[in-house]
């Protein structure tokens, strides 16, 4: 196990250092959700600001892998959002 | 006794005077039932993100108040039957926050 371990730290580090457009990146990056922990802004369907961030350009709702918000926050996200489509504001 | 949030949207073509009428009239409804009304805020006129009904824009009325189911039945019987507003929403709250305001000074800045 330990060998292979090696071998996928000796690829290269840099994300341009790739041969063609389809090649997966190697380097991953794990991102914390923004709307959890503390001081985390409130999800309210009057906090207009804050739910536009999370649709798209033709109000779609956009999925938790793009903007990575944690599973539970995700499923109060779109209850509130779509409380602020009902009247009008989003 | 729950905790509740309601928001109305009335139209725009009505004058100022029947917009107070409207705002005592749930008043009316929400103290008259045994509820206890913790705050009132006026959106003001703010503009739809779609048209509702042929209408852009809309006088917005924003209620937290304390009450039983029982208030909660008049005030949907109320909303659709009025022919001045376009529509509604009641949400139930554990808790109320009153200070933050999220629309204060929207109208102000256009100005």
């Amino acid at each position: 196990m330990k060998r292979k371990n090696n071998k996928f730290n000796k690829r290269p580090q840099n994300p341009l250092n790739k041969l063609s457009l389809f090649q997966k990146s190697d380097s991953r990056f794990s991102k914390k959700c923004p709307l959890s922990g503390k001081d985390a802004p409130i999800i309210d369907y009057k906090n207009i600001k804050l739910l536009k961030r999370y649709i798209s350009d033709t109000d779609k709702i956009m999925p938790s892998r793009i903007t990575s918000v944690s599973q539970s926050k995700q499923r109060k996200l779109t209850s509130e959002i779509k409380k602020a489509k009902i009247l009008g504001l989003i | 006794m729950n905790l509740y949030e309601h928001t109305l949207i009335a139209k725009q073509d009505i004058s100022t005077a029947e917009l107070e009428k409207i705002e005592k009239k749930y008043n009316d409804i929400i103290t008259k039932t045994d509820g206890k009304i913790v705050k009132v805020e006026k959106w003001g006129l703010l503009n739809f993100a779609k048209k509702i009904k042929t209408y852009n824009k809309g006088f917005y009325i924003h209620y937290k108040f304390e009450a039983k189911n029982k208030t909660l039945e008049e005030i949907k019987r109320n909303s659709i039957i009025d022919n001045s507003l376009l529509r509604h929403l009641t949400v139930k709250y554990k808790k109320l926050d009153t200070e933050t305001e999220y629309f204060k000074g929207i109208n102000e800045k256009k100005k």
